[in-house]
Parts: structure tokens; C-alpha cells; sequence
């Protein structure tokens, strides 16, 4: 059985899909999104946090690393990660859990019974669980034992996907998913590439894919996200193309298209995993301007256009 | 978006400013005589809560301010006639006779007032204690402290829910009659004790009777020197009502509703206050009545629900539930009860008791009105859960169906009980500290050893509970009878007993709020795993620690707090809460007071959490001294990490009708809804998920967590002044409480985001 590595697990979430939801997140991504709000999820491995905030300095994580990959730093622990041998032993020693894993691997059955243990709020808010990441889809063997596993317990299921993935493997998931979360970041390749990392070709056929699934079979739920980035996706002309996209392929199987402001509460993720973030001081998205692009996408998509995220004051 | 509905009417506006305004200028408050009566419920001073003025009285400095949850208006000045109080004049004793003669001579002298746009009437300035000193004799109070040293201690007073169906099919003069016919009776039988109390029972009426038509009398006046024929219209009605109560039984809903509130005043003037019932079924055959006859509409009958609540400051009443034959009891004034309220908002204590029959209409606007006004208002309560812990508990189906949520967590047969509800308190982090000590003493090796030690610690704090309230109840009918209350109860006339006397309600059970079971869950839990099974500290080096409130024993505190807590769905922690959970409700049960009732444990304690912090020092589970303890039996602050769900999947591990009550308080932000979903609907299908699976209660509050944190220490800022908050079972004007109650309000767990 395949063992898959989750880097953590949100209960009673009501943004992940429909109704209420757990939202389990896969590590790993083949997209690196210089916006991404989940930067832990990026790595395919296990790797090491250090929280500030809980650090009593203690030094027992210094006292007990082997391969002297820790340090007493300026503005606290300092992790080496070339030399760093992962064997987590500062973490297990950490009497405060400043010091912690990211990524813990599951049995299939276990997550199922993990995944489900809000299922008394499941039917009352005709809810389910939600895949997320990372992208799920990188790890296909695991992804597919689970989500069949949530089918043959009658749990509703939602994948939240970028839609970078082979073919074969949406094909092979495809039964077991109940809403498609399908994000659409830009629909200008070069874009694509300059902020994700990746083109969007294979997303896109990928989309059409399901899409055409959906339109035989009637039984699966598409609701497009785009986030909203600032200078980047949050632009009018990649609204309305991407609009248009919709309206010309997906308008027969839509059912909802949400536009996902920036955040930038995840700021405090990038610290602990000692990474910069290009975003960090990022502004919010006024309401004005929310409202504006969501009007445009309206135009393209009427009645199915959802906001939600944070915005920040005219000020 | 208009937080309401409905729009008030000018005159409605203006009851509501006089009314909101009291409010916040703080002439509603309810005062506590120090922090020992918010953590035992006992404050070894007076024996009530604190007198606002009089001889007990305490100054600003010494009592505290728990908001504005009183119908009381202050006035600022002292009783004008406490010299003349009868008990002062003609010598004080305890007996329900001398205590009578004093509450007549004191309804005699509160003033009989009728305000402008106003047609229910009906205000106070004074309460009895202010003028009667509420002491009980050294022999109780001697036993009290010695109760509190063990942990423990309580107040008997109040909180139950007379059965107002009683005297609105009587009126005052009906159950006057029925006083004296049972006299009479006892008499015959030769029953001097049963006569003399039935002697003093007609003074009280026939005060309240003359307290009725002096209302008349003063309206009449008003009417005749008033010009404005609105206005004086209105007077000559209040004149006619006020007289048609004092010489029969309510005839239309108006006068019924008339006659409510002035059974609340001449009530709760004795010292506190009680919940009232099912409002719903109080009314609904005086509405009808009017209808039939055209003499009102659902307007006039908001307006006149809208009025009772703004008179009295925050109702206790009940909607819902089921019937006597266990169908859907919902009915018109279940809807405009609601939508009165809708129409005024703010701060109230109106309860909703779903069940699965229930109209889902009515439960949806029910749900949309909490998450509108975002109060706390309606609390929602799973009624089937409330009637079948009654049965377990023992009363009778027909007492048990007209269950009514009451007060805070808390709620009752209506008529049929006098359970000592709200005020008892057991600090279970107490005998848990004994036997920490004892365990270093003793070397105790094994946790199983351990539990023992707690388990006969726990023991001998409820068999000095036991004690102690026995004591109390040999005395109370003599020391403080709750003679209005009686007058509606069910038999209690006919047996000549007053309420709190021995054999004088159906039941008399003694129900105990148990304060820090999350603190000792988390506290046991920690010392089994890291005490008893890894052995990494001495139980020695654990007091230790404590004692010293964890100076230099940081890295002890940290392994403590960090091990599983109770309320993210954990098995480890949660199988210890049911343990904890199961061996206090045992353990009470197991005890037995005089009236021939057991103990009955409430997983809920409404404000000892903010003030135990220092008097019960650091707890093992990583706590610090100067931090409350949790609130109810919600999770410790900051200790939930997997939200709402797994708070509430970890509650409900216990069967709560083996309980009497324990809330979910769930403190949402704005922001929680931020995006698509619908609020009411939200709140909704989550309660809903949750009383289906036995929760019991469920208080929401929908806040904006910024802006109370500016508000903690910015009172005086207007745009502060409305912010209403539940801030347990009862609601409160937030600025108007004390700071430390505004402090841990904003610290409790707050479900930011999802």
C-alpha cells in the first residue's frame, strides 16, 4: 500500500468546496507560484520548521543535532539544510515545538478514518473532503487509494488541483471526484511560465479533458479558480481572457468560478521555513477593485462568479 | 444591511434609547462581592449577590461588576425607608412571617411608576437585600468557609422557572383566594407552621395587589394633567389594565403580557431573578383571543413583546420545544417573540429549544436573527435533551415535557422544581492539587494509584458539600422564602410550603457547576504521560514547579502544555475528559441532600473562569497563575488547534442528559464568513450537526474581535457603547463589565479562519 505524505489537515473548512468540508494537503508541487500561499507544500520531502514565537531557547535542538546542522544564530536557531541529515531528532527533543516536522506520512486507511472524523457535519452541510496541496496529483499511487477509498465509504469528494499532471493520471482519478477545483492562473502562456514556473499547456488540455468527461457524464462538479494577484493575475485583460476561456469551452459544465483574493497571512510560513518571500509585503487587493474584476468576470460568466479572501480598506 | 427586520415605531424608538441608555450608563448593574463568589459561588459576605446599597453594601473598590444584567434600576440613592423596615422597628427574626411583613412594608414604599410612551409598566430601584439584611446564622456561614477551604461552596437563591400559566389563569386576586382557602384548611388540620406561613403568603399579596392598583392610580393622575390625547389615551389604558390586575386575571394579551412583567418586578425585587418559561405557550390563547375578537394585530403584539423586553432589561424566556404530546409546539407568538426581538436587538437572554420536528422555518430565522445582531441572541437549545436529562434525573413526564431553558446553561421544569440552579460550584482543580500532594508524600507510582488519590479527594469535597448545603436548607424557608415564586409553583399553595422549603416542590435536586474540567483533564493527562508512564519528572519537582508559578521551569511547562489537550477530538485527552467527566457526575449523584434529592453535576461554570487564575495558582497542564482558567467546559484558551468541529466532537463525548447543561461557546469573527456562505445558514446546519448528536446548548457570538480588543481598554468611546456580547449564558453591554471580564473575553478562542 502506498504511504502519502500530508504536511497538514484543515477541519471544518468552508472554502475548499462545497458545503463543510476536510481539506487534506498533499506535499509536494511541480509548480513553484512566486505568490504561493503554502510554501511548506512545495518540498516533495519532510523538512524543518523553526517557530520563533514558541522558542523558549532551550538549545536542546543544538545539543542534539548530529550532523551540527544547527547553530545559535542573531534572530534565532539557524538551520544548515545542506548538511541537515533529516532525522528530526531537534524536533522530537524540542520541549516547545518551536522546532517541528512539516509532512507526515499516512497509511491510506488511517487518513480515510482521519479525513472523516467530521463526517456528523458532513450531511448537514452537504459537505465531504477535499485533496489539496501542493498538487495532489504528483503523488497519483496514494492519491487514487484515497480518494477511492472516500468513494466506497460514500464520502463526497473534491480535488483541489493546478491541473499539471499526466493525462493518464486525471483519467485514472476522474471517477472518484465529485467537484473539480480546477485553478486558472493565466491564460497567456509566457505569463504562466514566468509565474508559475511552468506552461499552461498541459492545464489547460488537462481541463478540457475533464470538461469533456463532464459534459457525457453529468456527474461531477467544475468550479474554476483564479487567484487574485496583485500585478500579476489580478489584471483586467487576463480576467477577461481567461473569461472568455470559460465562456467558450466551459460554459455547458461550470458551476461556480471563483476569484481568490491575495492574502499574505502565510508570511510567517516562509520564515520558519528559512525562505524569502517575494510577496511579503504585498498589498491587499481593495474591495473596489475586487468588485471591478469580478464584474468583468461576470460579463463572461454570469451568475456563476464566487469572491472570497481578503481585502483591505481604501486606505 | 439593516441588522433588522422590522423598523421601530417612533414610540418604540424611544422606550428603546431609555432603555439602551440605562443600560450603558451602567444602571443596570449586577454587582458580585468579591472574586471568591465568582469561584465558589459563596462570598462569605452577604448571603446573595452584592446588595447595591444598605448595610452589607460594598464600595466600587471592594465588589465587582459583572454588567448590566439586573431589570433594577439604579438610582443612586439608598432605600428611603430602610429605618422604618419593620424587622429594624419591631426586631428582625428568621421566619417566613417576619421576613413577609418586611417585603410587604417594602413593596408598600417602591415607588409605583409609569413612564411616557411606555403601556407595559412596571420598574424597581431597591431590591429587599438592600433593606432586609440576606445573612444566614454563623452555623451555615462557619460551615461555608470551611467548605471553601475544600474547594466548594454555594448560594441558594433563585434561579428556577415558576409556572406563569398559574397566575395569568388566576390573577393576583385568584391565587389570594386560594392562599386563604388553604389557610383555612391547615388551620382545620391544626397545622400552625403550614397556617403561619399562609398568613404571611396573604400580606404578600395583598402588597402586591395594592402595588398593582397604585399603578392604576398613578395613571389616572397622569392621564389627567396630560394634553397630548396620545398620551393620555395611553395613561387611561395602563389605568384600566393596572385595575383589571388588581381585582382579577388578565383578559387580553396585553394585560397578560402587563401582568408578566409586574410578576417579574414584585418577584426579582426579593434579590434575583428567575427564568419565566415558555413565552410561546404562556400567550398564545390570549393572542387568539384578541384575534378572534379584533382587538390586535401582529404588530401591536411585537410591539408589546418589544415592550416587555426592553422594560425589564433582558428576558429569561423560552420558545419552542415540544408539546405535552411531543408534537412541534412552535406557534404564532414563537415567530413574533422572536421578531420582537429582531425589531430591537441587542442585549436579551431569549432562548430557542430546537428539536428535530421542529418548524424548519422557524428555526432558520431563528438561526438568521443570532447571526444578524450577532448577541447571542437566541441561545439555542436541543429541548429533547433538556426533557430527557429531567427524566433521567427522576421527575415525572408531566412535569419533565414543560422543560423551559432559564438561565445560562441551565434549565427547568417549569413549576415543578426548585434545583439550586447556577449557584453551586464545585473547583475541581482543588481536590486535584491534594492530591498532588499527597501522591509526593506518599511516593505514588502508578497513575491508577493517582486516580485513586484524586477520586476520594473529589469525595470528601462533595461530602462536605453535601454538608454544607444541608445545612442551608435547614434554614432557607426561614432565612430567605421565595414567597412570590411560590405563589406559582405547582402545590406548593395547597401544601402551605414555601418553595425553598423542605417538601415543598415537586423536585429539589442540587445541581452543581463543576469549574476547570478542561484544566484538570489537561492537568491529569500530562501528569500520567510525563509523570507516571515517562518518568521524566518527580511528582516532588512537579509541585514544585507549580508552587513556584514555573520560574525556571520553563522547559517543564513547555513539555506539560505540550502534550494533547482536550478539545481537538484527540482520543488520549478525550477518553481522560469522559473519565474526569464520569467520576464527578458519579460522585455527586452519590450524595443526597435532605429534601431527599441527589447532587447533579453541570459541566459549566459562568465566570469563576476569570477569576480562579490566582486563587488556585499554576495547574499542570502548563498553566500559569495569573491565566483563567477555561470556560466551561469549552477548551482552554489558545488549546484548540483544529477548530469548531473538533471542539465540538470532543464535548460530545459525554452524554449530556446524564448532565444538567454545558455549553459550546463559539466566539465567530466577521471575517470567519468572509465569501460565499450565508451566516444563518452556516450557523444553522452546525447546530443543527450538533444538538442531533445530543449537544445541548450553543451560545454564538459574532464579533469583531479588533475592535473589541480597542474597546477592552477605550470605554468611554462611543462607538464602543452598543457592542453586545454573551458573555456566557448571559448577555452583556461590553464596556459596561469589568476590565477583567473584557480582558478574557477577547483572549477566549476565537475561530478566526478556516
Amino acid at each position: 500500500m502506498e504511504k502519502g505524505l500530508v504536511f497538514d489537515i484543515h477541519r471544518g473548512t468552508t472554502h475548499d468546496g462545497p458545503g463543510m468540508r476536510t481539506t487534506v494537503f498533499l506535499k509536494g508541487c511541480p509548480l513553484h507560484c512566486r505568490w504561493c500561499q503554502n510554501p511548506e507544500s512545495m518540498n516533495p520531502d519532510r523538512e524543518l520548521e523553526w517557530d520563533a514565537k514558541k522558542c523558549i531557547g532551550c538549545m536542546s535542538c543544538i545539543t542534539h543535532c548530529q550532523a551540527k546542522a544547527l547553530s545559535p544564530g542573531e534572530d534565532g536557531i539557524r538551520i544548515n539544510r545542506k548538511i541537515c541529515r533529516d532525522c528530526f531528532t531537534c524536533a522530537d527533543q524540542c520541549p516547545s515545538k518551536a522546532m517541528s516536522v512539516v509532512g507526515r506520512y499516512w497509511d491510506t486507511s488511517d487518513l480515510v478514518k482521519e479525513a472523516c472524523k467530521d463526517s456528523m457535519f458532513f450531511d448537514d452541510f452537504s459537505g465531504g473532503v477535499t485533496v489539496s496541496g501542493g498538487e495532489p496529483v504528483l503523488q497519483h499511487k496514494f492519491l487514487y487509494e484515497f480518494l477511492e477509498a472516500l468513494k466506497m465509504q460514500g464520502v463526497d469528494t473534491a480535488l483541489d488541483t493546478s491541473g499539471f499532471g499526466k493525462r493518464e493520471r486525471y483519467e485514472k482519478i476522474y471517477p472518484y471526484v465529485d467537484t473539480f477545483l480546477y485553478d486558472i492562473k493565466f491564460m497567456d502562456e509566457k505569463l504562466h511560465q514566468e509565474y508559475t514556473g511552468v506552461s499552461n499547456k498541459i492545464i489547460l488540455d488537462n481541463l478540457r479533458f475533464v470538461a469533456d468527461k463532464i459534459r457525457k457524464q453529468k456527474d461531477t462538479r467544475l468550479w474554476i479558480r483564479t487567484p487574485l494577484i496583485p500585478g500579476a493575475t489580478a489584471v483586467k485583460e487576463n480576467i477577461e481572457e481567461i473569461g472568455w476561456f470559460i465562456q467558450k469551452e466551459l460554459a455547458d459544465v461550470i458551476e461556480r468560478w471563483e476569484l481568490c483574493a491575495f492574502n499574505n497571512v502565510c508570511k510567517e510560513k516562509y520564515v520558519k521555513i528559512g525562505q524569502d518571500w517575494e510577496y511579503g509585503h504585498c498589498r491587499l487587493m481593495e474591495e473596489k477593485e475586487v468588485r471591478e474584476l469580478a464584474a468583468a468576470a461576470e460579463t463572461y460568466a454570469k451568475g456563476n462568479v464566487v469572491v472570497s479572501g481578503l481585502m483591505g480598506d481604501a486606505s | 444591511m439593516t441588522k433588522s427586520k422590522f423598523k421601530k415605531s417612533d414610540r418604540i424608538q424611544k422606550l428603546w434609547e431609555r432603555s439602551t441608555g440605562l443600560s450603558k450608563s451602567g444602571k443596570r448593574n449586577v454587582y458580585v462581592d468579591n472574586a471568591e463568589f465568582l469561584v465558589y459561588h459563596w462570598s462569605g459576605h452577604s448571603a446573595g449577590f452584592s446588595p447595591a446599597t444598605g448595610e452589607l453594601a460594598l464600595s466600587d473598590d471592594e465588589r465587582i461588576n459583572l454588567g448590566d444584567h439586573n431589570c433594577r434600576v439604579d438610582v443612586g440613592t439608598s432605600f428611603p425607608y430602610l429605618d422604618e423596615m419593620p424587622s429594624r422597628v419591631k426586631g428582625f427574626e428568621y421566619s417566613a412571617t417576619n421576613w413577609a411583613r418586611d417585603y410587604a412594608f417594602f413593596l408598600d414604599h417602591s415607588p409605583a411608576e409609569v413612564y411616557p410612551n411606555e403601556t407595559i409598566v412596571g420598574e424597581f430601584h431597591w431590591q429587599l437585600d438592600e433593606a432586609r439584611n440576606f445573612v444566614y446564622p454563623d452555623e451555615v456561614v462557619e460551615l461555608g468557609f470551611d467548605l471553601r477551604q475544600m474547594g466548594a461552596g454555594g448560594t441558594s437563591l433563585a434561579h428556577t422557572c415558576p409556572d406563569l400559566s398559574i397566575g395569568l389563569g388566576k390573577g393576583w386576586v385568584g391565587l389570594l383566594k386560594d392562599v386563604t382557602e388553604s389557610k383555612e384548611k391547615w388551620q382545620r388540620y391544626g397545622n400552625k407552621k403550614r397556617s403561619a406561613y399562609l398568613e404571611a403568603q396573604e400580606q404578600v399579596v395583598k402588597a402586591i395587589i395594592r402595588y398593582t392598583m397604585r399603578h392604576s392610580d398613578r395613571a389616572m393622575e397622569l392621564a389627567k394633567a396630560e394634553n397630548d390625547p396620545e398620551q393620555k389615551a395611553r395613561y387611561q389604558k395602563i389605568a384600566a389594565n393596572m385595575e383589571q390586575l388588581a381585582k382579577g386575571a388578565p383578559e387580553s394579551f396585553e394585560q397578560a403580557v402587563q401582568w408578566i412583567q409586574l410578576f417579574q418586578v414584585v418577584e426579582r425585587i426579593n434579590g434575583h431573578g428567575n427564568g419565566y418559561g415558555r413565552l410561546d405557550q404562556l400567550l398564545i390563547d390570549f393572542y387568539k383571543k384578541d384575534l378572534g375578537n379584533g382587538i390586535i394585530t401582529r404588530e401591536l403584539a411585537r410591539d408589546i413583546l418589544a415592550e416587555l423586553y426592553l422594560k425589564y432589561g433582558g428576558n429569561y424566556f423560552s420558545f419552542g420545544g415540544r408539546d405535552r404530546d411531543g408534537r412541534d409546539a412552535t406557534n404564532e407568538i414563537s415567530w413574533i417573540g422572536l421578531e420582537a426581538y429582531d425589531m430591537i436587538g441587542g442585549y436579551n437572554h431569549l432562548g430557542v429549544m430546537w428539536h428535530e420536528d421542529m418548524d424548519q422555518e422557524y428555526y432558520s430565522y431563528a438561526c438568521d436573527v443570532v447571526t444578524r445582531h450577532g448577541c447571542g441572541v437566541p441561545t439555542l437549545v436541543n429541548y429533547d435533551v433538556m426533557r430527557d436529562s429531567e427524566l433521567y434525573s427522576g421527575y415525572s413526564e408531566e412535569d419533565a415535557w414543560n422543560v423551559s431553558y432559564s438561565g445560562c446553561q441551565w434549565y427547568c421544569a417549569a413549576g415543578a422544581e426548585y434545583s439550586d440552579h447556577d449557584l453551586n460550584s464545585f473547583v475541581l482543580p482543588a481536590p486535584m492539587q491534594r492530591a498532588m500532594k499527597m501522591a509526593e508524600e506518599q511516593n505514588t507510582e502508578t497513575f491508577e494509584e493517582f486516580w485513586d488519590l484524586y477520586t476520594r479527594e473529589v469525595e470528601r469535597t462533595a461530602e462536605a458539600f453535601t454538608e454544607f448545603k444541608n445545612r442551608v436548607y435547614k434554614w432557607q424557608d426561614r432565612v430567605w422564602p421565595e414567597m412570590v415564586t411560590t405563589l406559582c409553583m405547582k402545590d406548593t399553595i395547597q401544601k402551605g410550603l414555601d418553595v425553598t422549603a423542605i417538601g415543598g416542590p415537586h423536585n429539589a435536586f442540587t445541581s452543581v457547576n463543576v469549574l476547570g474540567v478542561p484544566n484538570v483533564v489537561d492537568s491529569l493527562y500530562a501528569m500520567k504521560k510525563i509523570i507516571f508512564e515517562e518518568k521524566k519528572y518527580t511528582m516532588a519537582q512537579l509541585n514544585d514547579a507549580i508552587q513556584n508559578n514555573w520560574k525556571d521551569h520553563e522547559v517543564m511547562r513547555q513539555i506539560m502544555l505540550n502534550q494533547e489537550k482536550f478539545g481537538n477530538d484527540q482520543d488520549g485527552v478525550d477518553e481522560m475528559y469522559v473519565r474526569v467527566a464520569e467520576n464527578i457526575h458519579d460522585t455527586l449523584e452519590g450524595q443526597r441532600n435532605l429534601k431527599g434529592f441527589h447532587f447533579r453535576a453541570s459541566l459549566f461554570q459562568y465566570m469563576g473562569h476569570t477569576y480562579a487564575g490566582p486563587i488556585l495558582g499554576a495547574t499542570p497542564d502548563g498553566r500559569f497563575a495569573e491565566e483563567p482558567i477555561a470556560h466551561g467546559c469549552n477548551p482552554m484558551h489558545g488549546r484548540n488547534h483544529e477548530g469548531i468541529t473538533a471542539t465540538a466532537k470532543s464535548l460530545l463525548k459525554v452524554p449530556f442528559r446524564e448532565y444538567q447543561g454545558g455549553s459550546l461557546q463559539i466566539e465567530l469573527q466577521p471575517k470567519f464568513f468572509d465569501g460565499k456562505e450565508n451566516k444563518g445558514a452556516y450557523i444553522e446546519n452546525f447546530s443543527k450537526a450538533y444538538m442531533k448528536k445530543g449537544g445541548i446548548q450553543i451560545n454564538f457570538n459574532v464579533i469583531d474581535l479588533e475592535k473589541l480588543k480597542k474597546a477592552v481598554d477605550d470605554i468611554e468611546n462611543p462607538e464602543y457603547a452598543d457592542i453586545v456580547v454573551k458573555v456566557t449564558g448571559y448577555s452583556a453591554h461590553f464596556v459596561v463589565m469589568d476590565h477583567e471580564f473584557r480582558k478574557e473575553f477577547v483572549n477566549r478562542v476565537n475561530y478566526t479562519s478556516v
